[in-house]
């Protein structure tokens, strides 16, 4: 086990360079002067275009200049984002915990409601629970994100006032920038609890609601059916049958028995629909104007900050192979015939 | 003691129909037969003449879509048809325990064995856990499995095909049930393992005096464990006998044929004697005795008139050559 998670992590410098230095290569397909000039503010100066070039090594061939980039990269400079105004590995840490605390928001309400509603599902085919179950699950996904969480939005800040948009309140910024309250991880959940200074925890959680409910009624239609036919083919099987001969509950039966190895299944789209979330929540940060970092990728993006996007995608790829990593260390927990040593 | 007060089980008319894209199916067509206290009763027939459903049926366990159409199973008293869901699961593992096919499939692959037979003994019986898992290191151990302290906590995967059925058969027996169903344990193993397994039943029903409905498609291991037979063709009992007199004297053409491709066996011969033709499929309509198309004995009535099951001597037999013996 601990040889393959050591397999495992091997391989991520080797998904880093891959994804960046393909990305650096498109990159070059804007000649040197249009790169130039995206480090120049003012119109007026643009003669110094030549001069930005020669500063910079814009002509050097690729492997050189992506060279420059990666020996600055893992002394942890990852170059000055344009568009965040800061430099990009900082903006990374100011931006990713927030999005993190959101992907793993949503990922928990989903799995929590598609795994009942999928298994609810299977145990009550064709009955009217099921046909609700499905309805809901197929309406949440076929519903627009951006109209839904504009919907949600409306009801629930506009005319109750009860989830404001936002990270955190004023309140809560004046509190989480004074010298007293200390940042262990960046991630404001946890670290107002470390602070213990419920408030804040409070008010983060409350501005998490809206956001992580808009994300999990867009994807948890798919949670629902890979569980309800996992379910309903768990539920025909053998073992089944044993645990009922066996004068077991039908409870037992159905939940401890069919309900673990269903859900087995349901694990592998979890880790994917994490991963998808960790880069692709930027509608719903947008709406709710939540400091994500969905957002920062986005602007970086349309704004052609090339620091940017690659800190971005290489966050992304690190991401990527520790969340498959975490979802295979998760199978091995729920299903004992797995060995990750091979 | 008369008969009738050793009785265990008795089933009466049971009929069972499956619903599929033709309609309703019926794949037990009101099977009869009495099994007393510590017998072994041995149901034999070819694939799909519904040896399995008239098992799943004594413990109201069809698959979906099977339903019991009609007919009444008593167990000790008690009209197993007629049970809550509540009273039926106090009878399921304690009083009736039930051994499958297929013990690749049969036990749950990501819950360890000891986990399976204890929680089995704790659903029926008012004691620790501790005593329960005791009580499964006795029982693995009685069934043969060594090391059953470390074995308990693992997996089915890391057991053998033998070892998983002997697994089963521990489960089974946890409560000392009066009645044991064997649904072809021996089926999925291979020959040698037959063996073993047979001889493991066998004792372990000496010893504890539990009556056993052994379902098996083969006929060699009937002569060795049974003391009854029901025979059972498309649905139909079509013959029922002590074994010693079915094997002695075959009455039904089609137990006649049964038998004749299994004696063969001992004789070399050139070609393999084997009954001609395939049962009917389900749901086929069809008049007169179901055997008739393959019956070397077929006479014209056979092929409109389904023969009543006639008694002769303690048999029953389903065949109209039997009406004026």
């Amino acid at each position: 086990m601990w040889r393959y998670i050591l397999r495992r992590l091997l391989l991520l410098p080797l998904v880093a360079l891959g994804v960046t230095f393909l990305l650096f290569l498109l990159t070059q397909r804007l000649s040197p002067e249009m790169r130039a000039s995206l480090y120049i503010k003012d119109p007026r100066q643009m003669g110094a275009l030549e001069e930005v070039i020669q500063k910079y090594g814009l002509r050097d061939n690729v492997f050189k200049q992506y060279g420059r980039w990666l020996s600055s990269a893992l002394q942890g400079d990852l170059g000055y984002s344009h568009s965040a105004n800061m430099p990009v590995a900082r903006a990374i840490k100011e931006y990713l915990p927030a999005t993190v605390q959101l992907a793993v928001a949503t990922i928990l309400l989903v799995v929590f409601f598609g795994v009942w509603f999928g298994a609810v599902s299977a145990v009550k085919k064709d009955k009217w629970q099921d046909v609700c179950a499905r309805l809901l699950s197929v309406g949440g996904f076929s519903l627009p994100i951006f109209v839904l969480g504009l919907l949600l939005l409306m009801f629930f800040y506009g005319k109750l006032g009860w989830f404001p948009p936002g990270g955190y309140s004023v309140a809560t910024d004046a509190v989480i920038h004074s010298p007293s309250f200390h940042t262990y991880t960046g991630f404001l959940l946890i670290d107002s609890l470390l602070n213990g200074n419920m408030r804040v925890f409070g008010d983060v959680l409350r501005h998490l609601v809206l956001p992580a409910v808009t994300l999990c009624i867009g994807s948890f239609a798919l949670m629902v059916r890979v569980m309800r036919s996992s379910m309903l083919e768990e539920l025909g099987k053998d073992y089944v049958r044993t645990a009922r001969a066996k004068g077991l509950p039908e409870r037992t039966v159905v939940y401890r028995h069919a309900g673990k190895n269903a859900v087995i299944p349901v694990i592998t789209l979890a880790g994917i629909q994490f991963i998808r979330l960790l880069g692709g929540t930027v509608i719903v940060e947008t709406i709710f104007d939540y400091p994500g970092i969905g957002r920062f990728g986005v602007t970086a993006a349309q704004q052609l900050d090339i620091a940017g996007i690659m800190g971005f995608s290489l966050m992304v790829a690190v991401l990527f192979v520790l969340g498959n990593l975490f979802s295979d260390i998760l199978y091995t927990a729920v299903d004992p015939r797995i060995k990750l040593n091979e | 003691m008369n008969a009738r007060e050793d009785t265990l089980l008795s089933v009466e008319d049971l009929r069972v129909s499956f619903s599929t894209e033709q309609g309703r199916t019926e794949v037990l067509r009101g099977v009869s037969y009495r099994l007393q206290k510590g017998k072994v009763l041995a149901v034999v027939g070819e694939s799909g003449c519904g040896k399995t459903v008239q098992a799943l049926s004594l413990l109201n366990l069809l698959p979906a879509g099977g339903e019991i159409k009609s007919g009444r199973i008593l167990f000790k008293g008690k009209d197993i048809l007629s049970l809550s869901p509540q009273q039926l699961r106090k009878v399921r593992g304690a009083e009736i325990g039930m051994i499958f096919q297929d013990p690749m499939t049969s036990l749950n692959p990501i819950r360890c064995v000891g986990k399976q037979i204890v929680e089995t003994i704790l659903a029926h019986k008012n004691c620790s856990k501790l005593q329960a898992k005791a009580r499964a290191v006795r029982l693995l151990r009685k069934v043969g499995i060594e090391k059953p302290r470390k074995r308990l906590r693992e997996y089915p995967f890391q057991f053998s095909g033998g070892q998983r059925q002997r697994i089963m058969i521990a489960m089974a027996l946890c409560l000392h049930p009066d009645l044991l169903i064997a649904d072809e344990p021996t089926t999925a193993l291979d020959v040698t393992i037959q063996a073993q397994i047979l001889k493991l039943i066998k004792t372990l029903q000496k010893q504890s005096g539990m009556a056993t409905v052994f379902i098996t498609h083969n006929l060699a291991i009937v002569a060795d464990i049974a003391d009854d037979v029901l025979v059972l063709y498309a649905g139909y009992c079509v013959e029922q006998a002590p074994a010693e007199e079915l094997f002695a004297q075959p009455l039904h053409p089609y137990t006649k044929g049964l038998l004749h491709s299994l004696v063969s066996l001992k004789h070399k011969a050139e070609h393999l004697p084997a009954i001609e033709g395939y049962p009917p499929a389900p749901g086929m309509p069809q008049e007169g005795c179901p055997f008739a198309p393959r019956c070397p004995h077929v006479q014209d009535r056979c092929r409109v008139q389904l023969p009543p099951l006639f008694e002769r001597n303690g048999r029953q037999v389903r065949c109209w050559l039997q009406e004026n013996a």
